[in-house]
């Protein structure tokens, strides 16, 4: 599937590429030559020249693997070590541990029956007294009482 | 095993003669990029020569991995960064034409040559990125081993350079259009 591209972009496109070329060819156009001389000039310090050598400090194969091998064994050895001194230490004695409980906190909620009800009492009798007074207003009404 | 890739181990083993083929094979290019880079013509045959000096002493270091050009274009770079201040151009700076190496070098034309715009317009750095990038074919990775940058570094500067010739390149498009019709 080939996607649309806007009339801009490709001639942004197209004049990168230009841009690329001309680069090319300008380059191109810079004349170099490299005289007889400068070629031999050239020749005559590389003769004089010796390459260096990589300098050889690093260990050969077999000694790097002794190396890793003696490493190794010594980790191991102070890990066995260090696991045998923990096995063999005695357990320290055991305590007897107290478990203490948390004090909770309990609101003291005393209160007196006859504290709490005398009000009620009292209620109670006014609206006996309350209601002796409504009936004995009735039985005057109807006359039961002369 | 390329012949390239054979010339450097018989080199890395000590042969000179297997070392000058390389050196014909890269002397023309690596020239023309210090012409661009040194005050004269006779500092950037000199920058030439410690390269491929430096390249053969060091060839042992030479990473197989990498092209040999890009390991030798780093080197000329280095070298070029070497050189005393008088011998170096500054990129940028406008010099006299009889003086200038890359103006005697290149065939008289209508037109400037886009890389002395580049030369005026760019950094240094971003000016051997552009030429490495299309002068050399080098790919965006090997460009930023070269100037020992980063990838995205170069990608964002080479777009900028070309963002820079492209406008320089429109401008005297349009002069020229301009004369042309009076």
């Amino acid at each position: 599937m080939r996607h649309s591209t806007a009339p801009g972009r490709r001639t942004k496109v197209k004049l990168m590429d230009k841009l690329s070329q001309r680069l090319r060819e300008d380059a191109a156009n810079i004349d170099v030559e490299v005289s007889a001389e400068l070629d031999e000039r050239i020749r005559a310090s590389l003769e004089g020249v010796t390459p260096e050598r990589p300098r050889d400090d690093a260990m050969p194969p077999r000694l790097r693997s002794m190396w890793w091998a003696s490493s190794l064994t010594g980790i191991a050895a102070a890990t066995v070590i260090i696991v045998l001194i923990n096995l063999n230490q005695p357990e320290p004695p055991a305590t007897a541990t107290t478990v203490q409980a948390m004090p909770i906190f309990t609101p003291r909620l005393i209160a007196r029956p006859a504290v709490m009800t005398a009000p009620l009492q009292k209620e109670l009798e006014d609206l006996e007294a309350d209601l002796k007074k409504a009936e004995e207003a009735v039985r005057k009404d109807i006359g039961l009482f002369p | 095993m390329s012949d390239e890739l054979k010339l450097i181990n018989e080199a890395k083993a000590g042969s000179v003669t297997a070392f000058t083929e390389l050196v014909r094979t890269y002397r023309e290019g690596l020239l023309r990029f210090l012409l661009t880079r040194c005050a004269s013509y006779a500092d950037a045959e000199d920058a030439l020569q410690d390269t491929f000096i430096n390249a053969y002493r060091y060839l042992y270091s030479y990473n197989s991995r990498w092209r040999f050009s890009t390991w030798l274009y780093r080197i000329a770079i280095r070298n070029a960064g070497k050189l005393p201040t008088h011998y170096v151009t500054e990129i940028g700076e406008l010099r006299d034409e009889e003086s200038d190496p890359l103006q005697q070098c290149i065939a008289d034309s209508e037109r400037e040559n886009l890389w002395q715009s580049a030369r005026r317009l760019l950094s240094d750095e971003v000016y051997s990125a552009m030429w490495l990038r299309y002068v050399e074919d080098m790919s965006i990775k090997d460009v930023a081993a070269v100037l020992n940058r980063s990838n995205s570094w170069t990608k964002v500067n080479l777009l900028r350079g070309r963002r820079k010739l492209d406008a320089a390149l429109n401008r005297a498009g349009t002069a020229n259009e301009s004369e042309a019709y009076g």
